[in-house]
Order: C-alpha cells, then structure tokens, then sequence
C-alpha cells in the first residue's frame, strides 16, 4: 500500500476505534480536558427499610443559627438591617422594598405566581422565601449568588426590580440622617458603605426562621403531636415518594439543581453549566419549612396547591434527558398521595407576626 | 481491510488496557459529600470517583485544561478520570452546592 494510503487507514482505523468505543460509554476521549473511563456499575446493596426512629433522627431542629464569620451578628446590624429590608427607599420610585416580595404576610414571599417589578411588570420566576436562608449554601432559582451579601444587593440594582443603581441610593440614604448614627453603630469607622449595607440586611434576614411546627414537637417526642395519616405521609415521603433525596433535613432541603419534569421553557441553572445536560431546565429544590403558607409553587409558581404537586411528582412530569433520575412515575395510591400533603401541613410553625419598624427620616 | 481491523483493535486494547491499570486513588460520594476535599496526584494518574451515596450525582470540573463531565452517576457506578495537565483541577457535583474537592495534579 502506498504511504498515503498506509496514513488514510490510519486515520480511518482511530476513527473506527473512537466511534466504537463511543458506543460502549466513553464519555469523552477529547484532545483538551481529562480522560474520562468507561462507567462501571454494581447493584448498591440494598438498604435495609431504616426503622422510623431512624428517619426521625435526620430531621431534627438546629439550636443555633450560623452566621459567617465574616458577618458575624450584632444587634444593631439586625435591627438596622430590619429598617432596611422594609424601606422602599431602597427601590428608585420608593415604591418597593424586599418586604414587598419577600414579605412576612405570605410566607416570606409574596403569593404570587411570579414577581412583580419596576412599573408593575412581572418577573420571570416566583418570588423565593427567605425563611431559613441563614442555612443556604447557595442563591437564587439558578444558583448565581453565592451568599446573602451577594444576593441582597442584585434585586436593589436589577433593572426589572428595584432599578436603582447602588451609587445613586448611597446617596439617598446618606441624606437621611437618621441612617447615620446606625451605620455608625453597626460598622464602626465605616459607616454606610454598598458592603455594609448588604451585611446589614443579610443579619436581618439570618434571623427570619421557622419556629417550633407540629412536626418538630413529634420528633421531639410527642407521639400526639401530629395525625397516624401525617406519620404515615411522612414514611412515604422518605420511602416510597422519595421526596427526602432532594428536601433532605431538617429544612427540607440540600439545595440540590434538579430538573424535574416542569413543562417550561426556562432553562434555570442550565444557563451556567451549558455542557451538562442534567442542569438543563434544573432549579434550585427549596426547603418545605411553611410550605403550606407559601403557594403557588414551583419556580413559575405553575402549581397552585400542594395536591396538584404531589400529583405531578405522581406523573412523573415532562420525560426528557435533562430530567432526574429521581423523577418518575411513582404509582401512588389516592390515601398515600392524601397522607403525603397532610404530613406537609405539619411543617407550618406559630411564627409570630413581624412588627414592620419605624423608618428613619 | 484487515490492516484497518487490525489497528483498530490494538487502539481499543490498549486505552481498555490502561483502565484496567493499578489501583487509582478513589473518592466515595456519600451523604451528598466527597470522602476527602483535597487529593494530590502526578500528571498522567487517574481517580476513580465512586458513587456510594443513595442518589444520583454528576461530577464535573471546569478548570482549564482537566475538563471533565461523568453526567448523572447513579448509586453503585463508579468512573475513572485521568488528568493529564498539572495545576489545581476545582472538582464540583453540579447537583449538590456543597460537594467541592481539589485534585492537585503535580509534574
């Protein structure tokens, strides 16, 4: 064969070899990033059903919330941070403050399906709680902000939402000169700064949590405290449901990006990580702490009630590539999809109403 | 024709060949977290990223020149990765924000 001939076939022969062992699961022999091994697989053992002592021991109530170190909590942030969050200064038409979307009266949301922002116009997604943020690892729908800090200023400065650039409310709040004495008193020697302002209303809100609920007193101890229908709801969500591999804990919640079979075109954390196919269409899961107070769900606030939510993890939702392994049809029966939604009302606590402060002038 | 079979053949062998090579350095998911935050290794040596958790993960690193996506890696798989460049490759599952660990690849 002749010399060129003899390089054709071997360039023919890698080609073969590649597309072969395409076929038997290389995921990815490139010439830039690692090799990636073909996946090997063995059954998992199969776990013994924990006994429901042991399920309840997961869902146990911190003692304490954590604040970073690097905003540790003071009183004086909080309550500054307070004022703060309620002042619809912070928007450019002094028409909209966090409360406005985030507010104690619906749950820490604001009831709607989606947000609703500058001029009225509504958002893309729905409002999210801010109950039990201190425990987040992470922010927002798609996961772009990392910490509260980070998170508190982008509303303030979003176009579509408070539109009001971060210099320009330096300016608005140091004319209020009530503002200064707590500036001082919260950052001393620094005073009002974007950074302090955003501390401040991240210490606010670390301290919005869920008080004591039903279900909270019943894994204390109190065998009364919740229904038979609830503790059965309960052992199903951990069971046969599976809802505990993503609203795991106490919160309900590993923060995990899933995609869960919602017919939408938002593609949500799939904006990130383009080249992952199960980010496409996948959100941040939420915890349920209150759940029963915060309809409508769902990023798009899609489903208005928590039957239709259970119905739909019963169906299994759209069935793409991009969906959970998790998410399948579940073949639930009417009294266990009953059982699962009254064991979600027991996670609503007393949370006292919150006193809106006086702002300064 | 029976060249052509032939290269293909000892192409296939080998990279399986390298698979199947000594023990690698494993990391276990479990409990939504990796069994160790930092490893260290020398360019050219594979991880075995096993899944002993009760639910899916999907290990990716974006860092420059040790790109790697495994997709959903259910209970009980387990893949080997090779990393061919030194430096600091940030190991991720994109599911679960907290699971992050460093494969420190050295010369």
């Amino acid at each position: 064969m002749s010399r060129s001939g003899f390089i054709r076939s071997v360039w023919s022969g890698l080609v073969v070899a590649a597309a072969t062992l395409g076929l038997i699961g290389f995921a990815n022999v490139s010439f830039g990033g690692a090799i990636v091994g073909e996946m090997r697989r063995t059954e998992p053992a199969p776990k013994a059903a924990a006994a429901i002592d042991a399920m309840k021991a997961e869902y146990r109530r911190p003692a304490l919330i954590p604040f970073p170190k690097e905003n540790p909590y003071t009183p004086e942030k909080a309550s500054l941070g307070k004022k703060l969050y309620f002042d619809t200064r912070l928007s450019v038409t002094s028409a909209q403050s966090c409360a406005s979307c985030h507010s104690p009266g619906f749950g820490w949301g604001d009831g709607l399906a989606v947000g609703v922002g500058h001029g009225m116009a509504k958002l893309g997604r729905r409002s999210p709680t801010i109950v039990n943020a201190a425990w987040g690892a992470i922010f927002m729908w798609d996961g772009r902000l990392a910490n509260l800090e980070e998170q508190a200023l982008g509303p303030i400065q979003a176009p579509g939402e408070m539109n009001m650039p971060i210099e320009q409310l330096m300016e608005r709040l140091g004319s209020i000169a009530e503002y200064k004495p707590l500036f001082e008193a919260s950052f001393p020697g620094v005073g009002l700064k974007p950074d302090t302002l955003a501390q401040a209303i991240a210490t606010y809100e670390r301290t919005v949590v869920s008080e004591q609920a039903p279900f909270d007193v019943w894994i204390e101890g109190n065998e009364q405290a919740i229904s038979e229908e609830a503790k059965r709801g309960f052992v199903l969500f951990n069971t046969k449901a599976q809802c505990s591999s993503c609203h795991e804990g106490w919160n309900f919640t590993n923060d995990g990006f899933q995609d869960i079979g919602l017919a939408s075109a938002d593609v949500g954390r799939g904006e990130f990580m383009p080249g992952v196919v199960k980010m496409k269409h996948a959100f941040k899961t939420p915890g349920l702490r209150e759940i029963a107070r915060r309809s409508p769900f769902m990023h798009d606030g899609s489903i208005a009630t928590l039957e239709q939510v259970v119905e739909h993890y019963d169906h299994g939702g759209v069935d793409r590539p991009s969906r959970s392994d998790l998410v399948k049809p579940l073949g639930l029966t009417p009294q266990e999809k009953s059982d699962l939604v009254v064991f979600l009302k027991t996670l609503t606590s007393h949370l006292d109403p919150t006193t809106v402060p006086v702002l300064p002038r | 024709m029976r060249k052509l079979t032939s290269l293909t053949v000892v192409v296939l062998v080998g990279l399986s060949a390298g698979a199947l090579a000594a023990a690698n350095l494993t990391i276990t998911q479990k409990g939504r977290l990796f069994s160790s935050e930092n490893i260290t290794i020398k360019k050219g040596e594979s991880v075995t990223f096993a899944n002993d958790d009760t639910v899916p993960h999907n290990i990716v690193s974006t860092s420059k020149g040790n790109e790697f996506n495994l997709g959903s890696q259910p209970p009980g798989a387990a893949t080997d990765v090779t990393f061919k460049e030194s430096g600091d490759a940030q190991v991720i599952c994109a599911i679960h924000p907290r699971m992050k660990m460093t494969v420190k690849i050295t010369d």
